[in-house]
C-alpha cells in the first residue's frame, strides 16, 4: 500500500493532533492508533513525533493533560484539547484551505487558464 | 502469566532507563516514562494478538515508536534547568546558615561582653555599650531564617530578607539608644523619645512588608 510522504505532512502534525483531540480526550497510544485508521492506514504519526508535539502543544497552552486512575498496566496520561487549541485548530484548518487552492493552482494550473483571450 | 508480565514489564523500564540515561532527573522526565512505559505495553500486547512472540513484539514496537532522541535531548534541557536551580538552592542554604550561625554568635557576643563589663565594675552606661553587637546580630539571624527554604514555605528573596533584616535592625537599635539614653540622662522620658527616632521607621518599613508580600507556602 502507498504511503504519503513524511515531508509534506510535517507541518500539520500538531493540526492532525487536535483534529483528533478536539474530538474527545485520548491518550499517547489511542491517539496514534486514531491517527492511523484516520489516513486508512497510509500514514504513521510515529511517538517520536507524536510526543515531541505534545510537549509544545501543551507549552503553548493549546492542550493539558492529566493522569487517568486505570489501576491496572501502566497509567495512561489523557490530554485535552484548551479554548486556544480550538482556535488554533480553526485557524490552522483555514490556512491549509487557502494553502491548498494555492498550491492546486500551482502544480496543476495552465498558464492561459481563466484568460479570455 | 503474571510473572511472564514481570519479566517484560521489568524489560521495558530497563529499555527506557539506558534510553534516558545521563539525562537529570525531572518531574517531566519521570512523566515521560511513564507515559512511554505504558504506550510501548499496549503497543507490544497488540503485536502479541497478531500472533508475534514476546521478543519480537517487543522489538518491532520499540522501533516503530521512532527515533526518539529528540525527546532524550529535551529531556536533558530540563534536567539542566533543575539540577541548576538546585544548585542555586544549595547555596541559599549555606548563605542563610551562615548568615544565622554568625548572626547568633554576635548577639551571644555582645551579651556576654556586656555582662562582663557591667561584673568588672564599670557602671551600666558602659557596660550596655556591647549590646551593639546583639543588634547586628539579630538582623543577620532575621535575613538568614527567611531566605531559608523549608519543607512548607520557600526562601524569601535576599533583598526583600534584607529589608526586613533592616526592619528589625533599626527596632533593636531603637531598644538599644533608649536604654542607652535612658542610663545616661537618668531620664527615662529622653529614653523613651531617643526610641522614637528609629522605632516609628522600623514599626512602618515592618508594616509595609508584611502587607505586600507575595505567598511563600508551598502547595
Amino acid at each position: 500500500m502507498s504511503t504519503i510522504s513524511t515531508e509534506l505532512i510535517r507541518g500539520h502534525t500538531a493540526t492532525i493532533i487536535l483534529n483528533v483531540l478536539r474530538q474527545g480526550d485520548s491518550y499517547g497510544y489511542e491517539i496514534y492508533k486514531q491517527i492511523l485508521k484516520l489516513s486508512g492506514h497510509r500514514y504513521e504519526l510515529k511517538e517520536a513525533t507524536l510526543y515531541t508535539v505534545f510537549r509544545r502543544l501543551e507549552k503553548e497552552g493549546y492542550i493539558v493533560s492529566y493522569w487517568g486512575d486505570e489501576s491496572q498496566g501502566g497509567r495512561r496520561k489523557y490530554y485535552r484539547i484548551t479554548e486556544s487549541g480550538r482556535e488554533y485548530y480553526e485557524r490552522s484548518v483555514q490556512e491549509w484551505q487557502f494553502a491548498r487552492e494555492i498550491l492546486d493552482r500551482l502544480i496543476k494550473g495552465g498558464l492561459n487558464d481563466g484568460k479570455d483571450e | 502469566m503474571a510473572k511472564m508480565n514481570d519479566r517484560l514489564d521489568r524489560k521495558i523500564r530497563e529499555h527506557f532507563d539506558r534510553l534516558f540515561e545521563g539525562v537529570g532527573s525531572s518531574q517531566a522526565l519521570y512523566e515521560l516514562k511513564e507515559e512511554l512505559v505504558s504506550n510501548l505495553k499496549e503497543k507490544i500486547a497488540d503485536y502479541r494478538e497478531r500472533g508475534m512472540d514476546e521478543d519480537q513484539a517487543f522489538k518491532e514496537a520499540v522501533i516503530s515508536m521512532g527515533d526518539l532522541s529528540g525527546l532524550v535531548e529535551d529531556m536533558r534541557g530540563i534536567g539542566q534547568d533543575e539540577a541548576k536551580r538546585s544548585v542555586y538552592s544549595a547555596k541559599n542554604l549555606r548563605m542563610s546558615a551562615a548568615s544565622i550561625v554568625t548572626g547568633t554568635l554576635l548577639v551571644l557576643f555582645g551579651l556576654f561582653t556586656s555582662a562582663m563589663l557591667y561584673f568588672m565594675n564599670h557602671s551600666w552606661e558602659t557596660a550596655v555599650d556591647p549590646a551593639i553587637f546583639s543588634v547586628g546580630g539579630g538582623a543577620l539571624i532575621v535575613w538568614g531564617a527567611l531566605t531559608r527554604e523549608t519543607r512548607k514555605k520557600f526562601g524569601m528573596t535576599r533583598i526583600r530578607a534584607g529589608l526586613y533584616a533592616l526592619a528589625i535592625g533599626l527596632l533593636l537599635f531603637s531598644l538599644y539608644s533608649s536604654v542607652k539614653t535612658a542610663l545616661v540622662t537618668h531620664d527615662t522620658a529622653m529614653g523613651v523619645s531617643a526610641m522614637m527616632v528609629f522605632f516609628l521607621p522600623a514599626v512602618g518599613l515592618w508594616l509595609g512588608l508584611v502587607l505586600t508580600g507575595p505567598d511563600r507556602r508551598k502547595t
